[in-house]
């Protein structure tokens, strides 16, 4: 099948094997997470089992028995007002593994498995990134799947709108002020700094504005949007697409593993990495890697980033196309609201819509598990396999020359210093809920 | 020179497909939007798809 076939056809290939790898590491991940619950609920047993010195096991009946009748109490005591969070229902083992525990005393292996693979973080995510390039640079990905492992990776989008179920107004302004000023401050700062640097360093014009707005700001996307403004050549565009995409590339496997060593709680890790992270889908990814919360402040931070779209590819007109021009003696103009209209990310009306839409009631706690958790897995699954499956060394060797020098240090630069940052802003600043 | 106006008409192009894309994704998310409010997807039907 080649292009000649045009239409959606060519994508089908390619989109089934994402949807299969992501079928595939979502049940991994299930297994993984139940076994986990099991190894932390047979540990409890024991537990008492030790604290009672030799009294026997109960039996499986009067163990079921006992642990609903704790969360009724619990659940009772909620409702009273007494305490603040609802009891989450317990988890049981099965009767099958309650025998074999009470018989041998010992944790199964398949439940210290679950845990030890949550310790590593090879969650659904992980799985899906390191098989995908995995596979990729191996055996390879043959052309028949290509044009659909591309088209799979915005299917990210429509779970960052989903997650829009789960904010109120009033976090997205809490966490949305600090997220300006980071924007603000590194991104712009990034993009005038590497744009700076290349005429200091006498780099071509056409790279250093694809390259400016690529590490500051949105990654392929910004690099995209600004390139035929600043007349970059395809060479241009490559070497700095190659330089966004490895520096991503190798943010997304060892950010997660830096934030855990500094302990960075969840909601720093996610203001982190929406800052310093330069594509939506790789900062996407590394937040989901470290947990929820951490996806819940990453992306308010994303959603004010690539807002700021437009206004960096106004700045690149005015850098590489006015002020030019008015150095030669020439007047060119800017059409500020057609750029505005051209280059604005259409899909986060949808998050905002989403967030309009839980401030006036519409959804139900069942509703923001189904959108914000369940359907979320499911699009960002089928997303990362496209991510995965799209990161090619080849593409990753194409960076090169002085202005990946320059653009590799911008980019590591504003990790440092937004690292330091986040964690002196706090938790607090960057909590959702 | 050629070869730049062609990447411009490229980039141009990709831009174009990323606004399609923005539009799909709305539609998508849209969708799934509206099957969860009329109860159409439960929280039962995303552990169903698993063993």
């Amino acid at each position: 099948m080649t292009d000649t076939n045009g239409g959606i056809v060519k994508y089908i290939p390619g989109l089934i094997l994402c949807m299969i790898l992501g079928w595939m590491a979502l049940q991994w991940d299930q297994s993984i997470h139940k076994w986990q619950k099991d190894y932390q609920e047979s540990e409890k047993i024991l537990k008492a089992y030790d604290a009672k010195e030799g009294q026997p096991f109960l039996s499986f009946a009067e163990y079921a028995a006992k642990s609903e009748e704790k969360y009724t109490e619990k659940l009772a005591a909620f409702e009273r007002g007494e305490t603040k969070e609802k009891p989450k229902k317990p988890h049981l083992l099965k009767e099958k593994d309650y025998v074999t525990l009470a018989t041998t005393k010992e944790i199964s292996s398949k439940f210290s498995f679950g845990e030890r693979m949550i310790q590593f973080q090879l969650t659904y995510v992980a799985v899906l990134l390191l098989g995908g390039m995995i596979i990729r640079n191996t055996i390879g990905l043959p052309k028949l799947f290509q044009p659909g492992a591309v088209m799979a990776r915005p299917i990210i989008k429509p779970g960052i709108i989903l997650l829009g179920g789960y904010y109120l107004w009033s976090n997205l302004l809490k966490v949305g002020v600090f997220a300006l000023i980071l924007v603000f401050i590194f991104i712009f700062g990034t993009t005038v700094l590497v744009a700076f640097l290349g005429r200091r360093l006498k780099q071509d014009d056409g790279l250093m504005g694809v390259m400016a707005a690529g590490t500051g700001i949105c990654g392929v996307s910004a690099a995209v949007a600004v390139a035929p403004v600043v007349n970059a050549k395809p060479r241009d565009f490559f070497y700095a697409v190659g330089t966004i995409l490895l520096f991503g590339t190798v943010a997304l496997f060892t950010f997660p593993y830096i934030g855990k060593a500094l302990g960075m709680s969840e909601p720093v890790f996610g203001a982190w990495v929406g800052t310093a992270i330069l594509n939506t889908a790789q900062l996407v990814a590394a937040a989901t890697w470290y947990g929820h919360d951490s996806l819940l402040t990453a992306n308010i931070i994303n959603i004010v980033r690539v807002g700021f779209i437009p206004i960096v590819v106004i700045f690149c007109i005015w850098f590489y196309v006015i002020k030019q021009a008015t150095a030669e003696g020439r007047h060119e103009k800017i059409n500020k609201w057609q750029v505005i209209k051209e280059k604005f990310p259409l899909f986060i009306l949808g998050f905002f819509v989403m967030v309009t839409l839980n401030e006036l009631g519409v959804f139900t706690d069942e509703h923001r598990t189904i959108f914000g958790k369940q359907f979320l897995q499911i699009f960002f699954a089928v997303g990362f396999a496209g991510v995965g499956l799209n990161i090619a060394f080849d593409d990753l060797k194409k960076a090169g020359g002085k202005a990946f020098v320059i653009g590799f240090i911008a980019a590591t630069l504003k990790a440092v210093l937004s690292a330091i940052v986040v964690i002196l802003i706090g938790t607090e600043a960057f909590r959702v809920k | 020179m050629a070869e730049t106006k062609e990447f411009e008409e490229k980039a141009k192009k990709v831009f174009s497909a990323e606004r399609k894309e923005d539009i799909w994704v709305l539609v998508l998310a849209a969708i799934t939007v509206i099957l969860g409010l009329a109860g159409v997807i439960t929280p039962k039907t995303f552990p169903s798809l698993f063993f």
